[in-house]
């Protein structure tokens, strides 16, 4: 539910602001951003067993295109009747944003588009203890704890605004795709740093941003009038049915 | 609301909608039992043919039987004994007993995230067996897994 309306703030806030200038061309801010991940403290805060930092690091090629670095840590404990589950490790995504709004109304405070990462994932895990049961009763065991590397890529919409200045706030949906998480076919992870839950091949995430912005640079961007369609009136037609006045319609 | 944003806010809820159904739990759905699969044929025609009473249990385990007596039975299933590289089962076929005994190495396998973790076996030898009602157990398939592949051909 929080999660929810955190989503629709942060979208009425983009939408409320955004307003098209009528220009030739616009002064467009090109912006290094460091920004803090606060949905995996957020959800460290009521679940102990799951320790998320993740920061990022982007670099605005133009006004459609940013470089993106992002890195963090996770510490993940998972315990169900029948297993416990430990893995600890960093993890990096690479990639790039694509801003889908025109400059004009991004102006370089508010963007709107999607990602696409590769990730990377180093981590350790350990089974502490699984229980089996069959016909010739219960056994117990456990898998001691190995090194293993994760890789995936990531697809990930999302919108982002000026909150003040240099300052912004945004969130991004993670549609994520393992290409291998480490293990063998025998012994693959539960869930990985980066990744999450791995038990699938795909997987989906949220991030909420805080985003420390530095202009570096003023590009100037030619905008290109967008051609207004134009609205049709309905106005009466004189000689059609319907629109004739009759003849006795004022007797005086 | 301008046209422009429409694709903008389309993929969002899509994203939104994904993430809020891979976020719903799941339950254990799969196979989660590694079990020795063994066919049973009629030694004279080589055809498939179920017994007409099958009893099995494990040795010294009689009290509690895998199959009393039964009917139709096709294929038997062997659970082999975790704690143990071999394990023995009793096996009466048409009111005549056998034995057979396995030895195997196991390591265990993830079934899922929802199932937790199994045992995967391979069958080192040839399982030994008595020649009452058993002529002869062919070994189809050496890899014990909680796939449904046969394993074992015992002709009788």
């Amino acid at each position: 539910m929080r999660r929810t309306c955190v989503f629709f703030i942060s979208l009425l806030l983009f939408f409320h602001s955004v307003s098209a200038r009528a220009q030739d061309t616009i002064e467009f801010p090109l912006k290094i951003r460091i920004g803090m991940d606060v949905a995996g403290p957020a959800i460290s805060y009521y679940n102990r067993d799951r320790l998320s930092l993740e920061g990022v690091l982007s670099l605005d090629r133009n006004e459609k295109m940013a470089y993106v670095l992002e890195g963090g840590y996770l510490k993940f404990n998972y315990s169900q009747y029948n297993y416990d589950y430990r893995t600890e490790g960093v993890f990096m995504r690479a990639g790039v944003n694509f801003n889908l709004l025109k400059p004009e109304t991004s102006t370089g405070k508010y963007w709107a588009g999607v990602g696409l990462r590769y990730g990377l994932s180093l981590f350790s895990t350990e089974v502490p203890f699984f229980r089996k049961e069959n016909y010739w009763g219960t056994y117990n065991s456990s898998l001691p704890g190995r090194t293993s590397a994760g890789h995936f890529i990531e697809v990930s919409p999302g919108v982002r605004t000026e909150l003040f200045k240099n300052l912004s706030i945004g969130w991004s949906v993670r549609l994520r795709l393992l290409i291998s998480g480490g293990g063998g076919r025998d012994l693959r992870p539960i869930h990985f740093p980066g990744f999450g839950n791995s038990g699938k091949i795909t997987n989906a995430g949220i991030n909420y941003y805080i985003v420390w912005e530095i202009p570096f640079k003023t590009k100037k961007v030619i905008r290109i009038p967008e051609t207004e369609e134009e609205e049709e009136e309905e106005t009466p037609v004189e000689g059609l049915p319907g629109n004739e006045v009759p003849q006795n319609a004022f007797p005086y | 609301m301008k046209k422009s944003y429409r694709p903008i806010l389309l993929l969002l809820f899509a994203a939104f909608e994904i993430l809020i159904i891979s976020c719903a739990p799941e339950a254990c759905l799969e196979e989660t039992e590694s079990l020795v699969k063994a066919s049973l044929y009629d030694n004279t025609t080589k055809r498939l043919r179920s017994p007409d009473s099958l009893t099995l249990y494990g040795l010294n385990h009689e009290t509690v039987k895998l199959y009393d007596r039964s009917r139709g039975v096709q294929p038997v299933l062997f659970p082999l004994d975790l704690s143990s590289d071999n394990c023995t089962f009793v096996i009466k076929i048409d009111s005549v007993i056998d034995t057979i005994t396995f030895r195997y190495t196991s390591k265990p396998r993830l079934v899922s995230k929802e199932c937790g973790y199994t045992f995967y076996f391979n069958l080192t030898d040839t399982p030994f067996y008595t020649r009452n009602a058993i002529d002869r157990i062919y070994t189809a398939n050496r890899k014990i897994t909680t796939y449904n592949e046969e394993n074992l051909r015992i002709f009788y």
